[in-house]
């Protein structure tokens, strides 16, 4: 073994203990590992089986759900929850699973990985399978475009990895055109599919590979539906693993895989249901039985918290998470107030777009159709943070009512507003970033 | 009184909530008094006429897609330019600003031809993007802009641009923007750049009163204008 690997390990190691002795999870010990040992990577014993995921949106939800079904099944699973999915994280987590020969201990690695920063991290090691779920505009402040993201996960890709494809996302089956082998899941017809699009843009209007005109038979959600281009004959691949219904029996709902396996789900949003498909998959492929695969599903719960209910004075509220930069959170965020047809208000916050600063870069506001909430049921718009001002105009335009719409530059004031002004129920539609200015000033309760 | 917008490839370059311009002029307009049809021609149309336009307008898209439009435009160029000479007011933001110049080196090395209003041509990679806020200074009035800059590429010249960058907060590398000729204004910044600038905005709808003969009447839009001044007063602030 190479000295500088060893040392490489050795640095690695102490640096995460002393990280974890002050209660820090960071990607600071594989920073050192790399200076020290820059390829370290390749030169770690991995075992056979490795997954990496990587999307723009949901990566980490389907990771989680991929390490419960392994671990439920009996494997070890060594996988980056610590968070850090740039090289740094993923080296800390994978010597941190190491002896100090470099053997990975685990049976599997599961790797979330950014859509940047794969194509650095796989030039070491090369995962066994290679999930990828969507691409959309996303963080375009940093992230440029989706096609700009599908140029550079083009570049992680290498003839030995296996891709598992959504099928329905344009962008994404694309990778897999001359690439048999590939697995391609997706959803079948829905009750909720669209014939026409919705939206303010649609990114699926041409062909990502030749530029023609694309036809769909319908749509699930924005761009992603039974889409074929009218010149070069890319079309939505058939699946190896479908989302077949979606029902509610008794109050409860489930999603069915397959045809065959009944999941039960806390909530049936259909990104929520791409992910666990994508999981399903994934572990599929990798060796699960299937009835295994569905059956750990079925006993796990949803740990991230995208919805959350609170009280605020007499009003109950549900804060749906959504995230900022990425207008197709948004657009299911909507679509989840507008189909509760009871009289409600929506309050919707823009304080931080960018940690550091406030940036001028408000152009996502206009790929949210907002114009759907100009419904009768929508009792009082509520708009709050720093950016209400590209709010009030983005509102404006949209046609919502002026009597309808009030504007905070204080998220306290606007919580004030409802608490003392609202009778009806209330959603808030904010990111992560955000969210604790508002559940700061209510009282969470249990999910109901 | 009647505005035509002609509305240029709304759903091929429209990246980076591009509609909102033509939507904001949409509203001052009418504000004005005019009726106002919005013209869309995009990548599938066999003509594009700007003989009736009273103003015309541009967005962003992928570079994939950018280079099909400046092809396509390219082929209604005489049009194009007779408008441009009558003083049509136009605005090209984003990249679709990168076809009014000589034009585009590509990251494979072709070479994509602009319309050749202005000296400049951008020379484009795909391993990075240039990404940031910025102010601009129009010097022969004082007026600043902010705005986004996302962009693949750099110009070769900046000698006839008319606005000097004060502040990059990014990796943009960039020291004059904008190109301006006539009524036609070419910028970098993308997204809704006539809701961040008001002053840019009230402009063209002082030009539109002007060549249609209709009195200008002074519209506050307070919103838009807190707008800009807290995105600037912010960016002034912000460390580099």
């Amino acid at each position: 073994m190479k000295l500088r690997v060893f040392t490489a390990i050795l640095v690695c190691k102490i640096v995460r203990g002393l990280a974890k002795l002050v209660g820090r999870g960071s990607s600071l010990p594989g920073k050192y590992a790399l200076k020290i040992c820059p390829d370290i990577l390749s030169e770690l014993k991995l075992p056979e089986l490795s997954i990496a995921v990587t999307g723009s949106n949901g990566k980490t939800s389907s990771v989680e759900m991929i390490a419960h079904i392994l671990k439920s099944n009996g494997l070890k699973v060594a996988y980056n929850k610590e968070g850090s999915n740039q090289i740094e994280g993923v080296v800390t987590f994978l010597v941190g699973d190491s002896t100090m020969s470099g053997k990975v201990k685990s049976d599997v690695i599961l790797l979330e990985s950014d859509e940047r920063y794969s194509r650095h991290t796989f030039k070491h090691f090369h995962p066994k399978y290679f999930v990828i779920n969507n691409l959309y505009r996303d963080q375009m402040t940093r992230n440029g475009h989706p096609e700009f993201i599908k140029s550079v996960i083009g570049q992680a890709i290498y003839d030995d990895m296996t891709l598992i494809l959504n099928s329905d996302d344009p962008l994404v089956a694309s990778f897999g055109k001359d690439r048999p082998g590939t697995v391609y899941f997706g959803a079948d017809k829905l009750p909720t599919d669209m014939d026409t699009h919705e939206g303010i843009y649609n990114d699926g209007k041409y062909c990502p590979i030749c530029k023609a005109p694309m036809e769909y038979e319908y749509y699930h959600y924005n761009h992603i539906g039974k889409f074929k281009c009218t010149s070069c004959g890319f079309e939505r691949h058939n699946t190896d693993h479908s989302l077949t219904s979606i029902k509610n029996v008794d109050g409860k709902d489930f999603i069915t895989i397959d045809g065959k396996y009944d999941i039960p789900v806390f909530f049936t949003g259909i990104y929520h249901c791409y992910n666990i498909l994508a999981a399903y998959t994934a572990s599929v492929i990798a060796g699960i039985a299937p009835e295994k695969v569905a059956e750990a599903l079925g006993g796990y719960i949803l740990k991230s918290g995208r919805i959350s209910d609170f009280t605020l004075g007499n009003l109950n509220g549900r804060l749906l998470l959504s995230k900022h930069e990425n207008s197709v959170s948004y657009d299911r965020s909507i679509d989840v107030v507008v189909n509760d047809k009871r009289k409600k208000s929506v309050m919707i916050i823009v304080d931080a777009i960018s940690r550091k600063y406030y940036t001028s870069d408000s152009s996502w506001l206009w790929d949210i159709n907002f114009e759907k909430l100009n419904d009768e049921s929508i009792d009082k718009i509520i708009l709050a943070g720093q950016y209400c001002d590209d709010l009030a105009i983005r509102f404006e335009l949209a046609g919502a009512a002026s009597d309808k719409v009030e504007i905070f530059e204080q998220v306290s004031d606007a919580a004030d507003y409802c608490a003392k002004n609202l009778d009806s129920f209330l959603y808030v539609i904010t990111c992560f970033s955000d969210k604790e200015k508002i559940l700061s000033l209510v009282t969470r309760r249990e999910l109901s | 009184m009647n505005v035509k917008i002609l509305y240029l490839y709304p759903d091929f370059m429209s990246l980076y909530g591009d509609n909102a311009n033509v939507r904001i002029l949409t509203k001052m307009l009418e504000d004005q008094g005019f009726e106002v049809e919005i013209i869309e021609r995009t990548i599938t149309d066999n003509d594009i006429s700007f003989a009736d336009a009273d103003f015309v307008y541009m967005g962003s898209g992928v570079e994939s897609s950018r280079n099909l439009a400046a092809k396509h435009l390219g082929r209604f160029k005489s049009g194009h330019i007779e408008a441009l000479e009558k003083g049509v007011p136009m605005l090209f933001t984003g990249n679709s600003y990168d076809i009014l110049g000589k034009g585009i080196t590509t990251p494979d090395a072709g070479f994509i031809e602009g319309l050749g209003i202005f000296n400049y041509s951008f020379k484009e990679q795909s391993e990075k993007r240039y990404t940031g806020d910025v102010i601009l200074s129009d010097n022969t009035t004082g007026d600043k802009y902010v705005g986004f800059v996302n962009r693949a590429g750099t110009p070769d010249v900046e000698d006839d641009l008319a606005f000097d960058v004060v502040k990059v907060i990014g990796n943009v590398p960039m020291h004059k923007d904008a190109a301006r000729k006539n009524n036609l204004l070419g910028i970098s910044l993308i997204g809704p750049v006539l809701l961040k600038n008001p002053v840019i905005a009230d402009s063209f709808v002082k030009i539109i009163c002007e060549q249609k003969g209709k009195e200008y009447q002074k519209i506050e839009y307070p919103h838009s204008v807190r707008s800009h001044d807290k995105t600037l007063k912010a960016l002034m602030d912000s460390e580099v």
